[in-house]
């Protein structure tokens, strides 16, 4: 419900915007401590998985974070008993490569990463979560009959004809639509939708889209299981898109901790207007040592669901 | 001496009214002419003085009415009610509050501002809309987190600590337009008395400040109607007398025309066209006097913000509320007023997409039920005995939402409604010790009952500032008790009268809230709900003890004042990092309970004679917190502190056709957390404060400028029509006012970060407003 009352805060302010007004100015802030931020979202996709090690940057530096490059990074899948090790790559990636056959990443199983980095060991756990499996549903068909003990999935194009203000007439684009069911039971499953255009991944802040049970936000004590994506379609981030172009939809398992963390995230990054809460640095599920530098960050293994679509065909 | 108090005593009483049209005198003073014996008129009008047997000159006093003197043989009890006649008034005479000039030096009251509705209305306002709320932002100890924010901090306290009561009934929501303009009709209203300290022992249930305001009864002796056109709304009221000098009433109205102002300009297809957007409220009161013992008043509001485009999305908010009263005198020492009032704040959401027949609807409400007789006994000159009791019921209704997102299919997140009892009953004696020493002594004593039907959950604990994991959640049936509290409540006030024109005050109280606004955004939302105390969230508790010294000078020509408070508060409420408060059957696990404490100076001159009159008020204080899990456990200062507020106020009485006024504030910067690194995640480039420090930082101080001036159609006060224009420039030198600093992605290049600061009002505001009465 989160995300909806923050949809709702946002159009409110949008009105007040109308006598308000925003400007950049310059801040003077001190200099913070010294962290060792650890990225580590693995999947199972079959493509190279990264882990980032990095260390934290001025907040008005302009400049990426300094790249950690004398970490060991180890993955153990505690289920099946394997480590993989990663080997660093550059630029505070470290890469481990997939065999032809395998990945490492597998639903159910528990994981646990170690970073090392200067003696100091910075451990995190997490549980790869069950996928999303795509099927898709023929929306030219109107509505069509949902089996509720099924999960459909399928990205559809839409043409948006706008309406503009005076002579200056938009051009129609396409956007893209999610039209899901998920699994109808009392466990929630949360995940993440990456969304691409032409391969290319929409990465801003305002640009990631989690849901728990295809749903727009964490609903508590419904009168039914939720299993329905947010009502019925989700809007794939109100993209704009051509003809020919193509959108994917990559939809990861993440676990409830992980969710909560991108919407903090995201609350964060831009966190203005009359309403604005509380600013709050966000959660981590990265174990620091004892002593030394603080580590932050988020690991979380992920099954991936995909389904594309050729836009206008 | 022992001789004088054997004597045989009788009782003057009575009640005290405006002659012109019949509204009783709040707080204008009877005293025995040359002595200290006196007493003021209550907030029904009626007083009560026992003098012994003789002959007595007695003095009614009010600023701005001509002084009467009645000589009185007294050799029984006696009845006298007056009708105070205004003075013939002269330009220099200018009034600005309808009360004895040296009450601020005689009476016990301290940490008490009253604004008279006629000193409210010369105050230049925002849009030229007078403003009970914002004219008390004018006082000192009285702040708020910025332009357009509802409500009002008052000596460090949170919105939801101040007990705003319309004719006693609690107002939940006290703002219009978020926190732009008040819900309370300025013609409708008669008196507003802010309390932040020495709290009477009457007065309960939040533990900063009680905002008293009450509604005019009506003229009773002849019709009236007043009303304005404004830039952004208009105004309307009648009052009249139902039968001369025993029945009157009043009705006022008020209703925004932003949304149709703008309609005209805009184009068919402007996504504003189906925009609606405005408010209106109206306030009635009908009053009865039965007989010289027996008075009733019924009176009730009713207001809604609306706020939508089209059919597709709708959200509206509003209070009402309704009281009934009835004064009796059982005898001329004892007055009773009996209240029950009804009181609901709601709001309402909705989206729907017709074409496929899908919606959302989202509301939540709270209603009070509550029945409370108050005594005043006048038991002898040195003693006037407070008692009474309240039973106040709460029903809320969380939340209720309703989704429908496929052809029949509706999905209900319905919370289950939650009940509690609040029971209390006090008793205060004001004792004149000596003719210079007068203290005041009670005690409340407050009880809470959190009421099934309900479930009520328990929580294991956990690291501090996490989500508290489940325990165990029972079921209790319908009126089963599930927690209780009970609170003792000491009050105690002194006065001690240096001489005639300087005095010392000093008081004590204690004060419990059984309930508590969640809110974790800067500014309250319409959106958020009230969680009364429950197992697992104790009640507030505050003690404050404040010390002052008054002093008038120039023969009550200037009111000066110093007073110091120190504040200490006990399970305030915090919320957990990315707290889930809304649609949220578990809220209370997302909640931690905390200290405060807040002290602070206040210094207050202030005029009230004179073409030039006002005041300037200047405050140094300091509020903080501490709560565990947050600011590294820590004492941090509270996003509503204000080390400096300074605030001039002034009218000047140019000719008899205009008058000026003008204001200027000056606030600290209101304290920030801001982040002193980035962490690069997922691409994101994430604020991050290294410290863990809640607010480290201040933004830049708030201060503007307002001029206002009045234009009277007539050059002296015969006759009755009546017209003025206002004209008033809000902001003058166009400042902006940051209203917070936030910090964010550059839109452009996402390798940039920049602060933004957000203004809510970035220009100079100008209006017209035009008033007229007959």
């Amino acid at each position: 419900m989160k995300t909806f009352i923050q949809k709702i805060i946002v159009l409110t302010i949008c009105t007040i915007a109308l006598a308000s007004c925003e400007d950049v100015v310059k801040i003077k802030l001190d200099k913070g401590s010294k962290l060792v931020v650890i990225d580590a979202f693995i999947d199972d996709l079959r493509k190279p998985q990264i882990v980032r090690v990095l260390n934290n940057a001025d907040y008005f530096s302009g400049e990426a974070s300094e790249p950690i490059s004398n970490a060991q990074v180890v993955l153990k899948d505690l289920t099946a008993n394997k480590s993989y090790t990663f080997t660093y790559s550059g630029n505070g990636n470290y890469q481990f490569n997939l065999t032809v056959n395998d990945t490492i990443a597998k639903t159910n199983h528990q994981y646990e990463l170690n970073v090392s980095v200067n003696g100091n060991l910075y451990t995190a756990i997490a549980t790869q979560k069950r996928r999303a499996i795509a099927s898709k549903i023929d929306l030219k068909k109107d509505f069509p009959f949902i089996d509720t003990s099924g999960i459909f999935l399928g990205i559809a194009d839409t043409l948006i004809e706008p309406s503009g203000f005076g002579g200056n007439q938009p051009k129609p684009y396409y956007t893209s639509l999610l039209f899901a069911v998920d699994i109808a039971d009392n466990n929630p499953d949360y995940y993440r939708i990456k969304v691409f255009r032409n391969d290319t991944l929409f990465s801003k802040a305002g640009d990631i889209i989690v849901c728990v049970d295809g749903t727009n936000g964490e609903i508590y004590n419904s009168t039914e299981p939720a299993n329905f994506f947010s009502p019925p379609a989700t809007f794939l981030g109100f993209k704009e898109y051509q003809k020919n172009d193509k959108c994917r939809a990559e939809i990861h398992s993440i676990s409830r901790d992980a969710y909560n963390f991108f919407i903090q995230a995201q609350a964060q990054v831009s966190n203005g207007g009359l309403f604005a809460t509380t600013p709050e640095n966000v959660r981590t599920n990265i174990v620091s040592p004892k002593d030394g530098i603080k580590g932050v960050g988020w690991f979380n293994m992920a099954s991936v669901t995909t389904s594309s679509l050729v836009m206008g065909l | 001496m022992i001789f004088a108090y054997s004597q045989e005593k009788y009782t003057i009483s009575g009640y005290i009214k405006d002659a012109s049209n019949g509204e009783v005198m709040i707080g204008a003073t009877v005293t025995k002419k040359g002595t200290s014996i006196g007493v003021a008129a209550n907030e029904y009008g009626f007083f009560s003085l026992n003098l012994p047997k003789g002959t007595h000159e007695i003095v009614i006093n009010s600023i701005g009415y001509a002084v009467q003197t009645f000589t009185i043989e007294l050799d029984k009890n006696t009845k006298l009610n007056v009708e105070m006649k205004e003075e013939g008034k002269q330009l220099d005479e200018v009034v600005i509050t309808g009360e004895a000039e040296d009450k601020n030096i005689k009476s016990i009251e301290m940490g008490t501002a009253k604004l008279d509705i006629k000193q409210i209305n010369k105050i230049p306002a925002l849009l030229g809309e007078v403003d009970v709320v914002r004219s008390i932002q004018l006082l000192p100890g009285v702040t708020s987190v910025g332009e357009g924010a509802s409500g009002f901090n008052v000596r460090g306290g949170n919105v939801d600590q101040n007990l705003i009561l319309l004719d006693e009934a609690p107002v939940y929501n006290s703002s219009h337009l978020f926190g732009f303009f008040s819900v309370f009709n300025p013609d409708a209203v008669k008196d507003v008395k802010l309390i932040k300290g020495g709290v009477p022992a009457q007065y309960g249930g939040r533990v900063s400040s009680i905002l008293d305001i009450r509604m005019k009864e009506g003229n009773n002796k002849k019709f009236a109607v007043n009303g304005g056109i404004g830039t952004i709304f208009s105004r309307l009221s009648i009052e009249g007398p139902l039968k001369k000098d025993k029945a009157s009433f009043i009705i006022a109205g008020r209703r925004s025309y932003l949304d149709a102002l703008v309609k005209p300009f805009l184009k068919e297809t402007s996504p504003l066209k189906g925009v609606v957007f405005n408010f209106y409220d109206l306030t009635a009161k009908l009053n009865y006097r039965i007989d010289d013992k027996n008075t009733v008043f019924a009176s009730g509001y009713f207001g809604r913000d609306q706020f939508g485009a089209s059919s597709a999305f709708k959200f509206n908010w509003g209070n009402s509320t309704a009281t009934v009263r009835w004064n009796h005198i059982f005898n001329n020492k004892l007055f009773m007023n009996m209240t029950t009032f009804y009181s609901n704040y709601d709001y309402y959401l909705e989206f729907t997409a017709p074409s496929n027949n899908q919606s959302f609807k989202w509301s939540s409400n709270i209603i009070n039920y509550s029945f409370k007789p108050d005594f005043s006994w006048y038991v002898n000159n040195k003693n006037t005995v407070r008692f009474g009791a309240q039973v106040l019921y709460y029903d809320f209704l969380p939340y209720k939402a309703i989704g429908k997102f496929q052809e029949g299919a509706e999905v209900k997140f319905v919370s289950p409604k939650r009940y509690g009892a609040e029971y209390s009953a006090y008793i205060a004696n004001e004792h004149k010790i000596k003719p210079r020493l007068t203290i005041e002594y009670g005690i409340r004593v407050s009880a809470f009952t959190y009421l099934g039907k309900g479930t009520a959950f328990t929580f294991r604990d956990t690291i501090p500032n996490t989500e508290l994991p489940l325990q165990d959640s029972v079921r209790y049936g319908a009126r089963v008790p599930i927690q209780n509290y009970i609170n003792p409540e000491p009050r105690f006030a002194m006065n001690y009268v240096v001489n005639q024109f300087s005095s010392i005050k000093a008081s004590y109280n204690r004060m419990a809230q059984y309930l508590q606004l969640i809110s974790n955004t800067a500014a309250s939302t319409p959106l958020d709900v009230y969680t009364m105390a429950t197992n697992n969230l104790k009640p507030l508790v505050a003690d404050q003890v404040s010390v002052g010294y008054f002093r008038n000078l120039k023969e009550n020509m200037y009111e000066t004042s110093v007073e110091v408070y120190y504040k200490y508060l006990q399970n305030q409420l915090d919320y957990i990092d990315n707290a889930n408060l809304f649609i949220n059957p578990t809220v209370e696990n997302q909640l931690l309970q905390g200290l405060g404490r807040a002290y602070g100076a206040e210094f207050f001159v202030k005029k009230t004679k004179g073409k030039l009159n006002g005041w300037i008020s200047y405050t140094l204080s300091r509020t903080e917190r501490l709560v565990r899990g947050i600011s590294n456990g820590d004492w941090f200062v509270s996003r509503y502190d204000r080390t400096h507020v300074l605030n001039t106020v002034a009218n000047y009485d140019l000719t008899k056709r205009w008058s000026l006024s003008a204001n200027f504030v000056f606030l600290s910067g209101t304290p920030s957390t801001f982040p002193n690194t980035k962490l690069e995640i997922q691409n994101i480039s994430i604020p991050y404060n290294t410290t863990g420090n809640r607010n480290n930082y201040r933004i830049t101080p708030f201060h503007r400028l307002d001029f206002g001036a009045t234009f009277n159609f007539r050059k002296n006060d015969v006759g009755r029509y009546k017209q003025t224009l206002v004209f008033s420039v809000y902001n003058a030198y166009n400042r902006r006012n940051a209203y917070s600093i936030y910090f964010r992605q550059n839109s452009t290049n996402p390798n940039i970060n920049e602060a933004v600061r957000f203004s809510v009002i970035g220009s100079i505001v100008p209006a017209v407003t035009y008033n007229f009465s007959f």
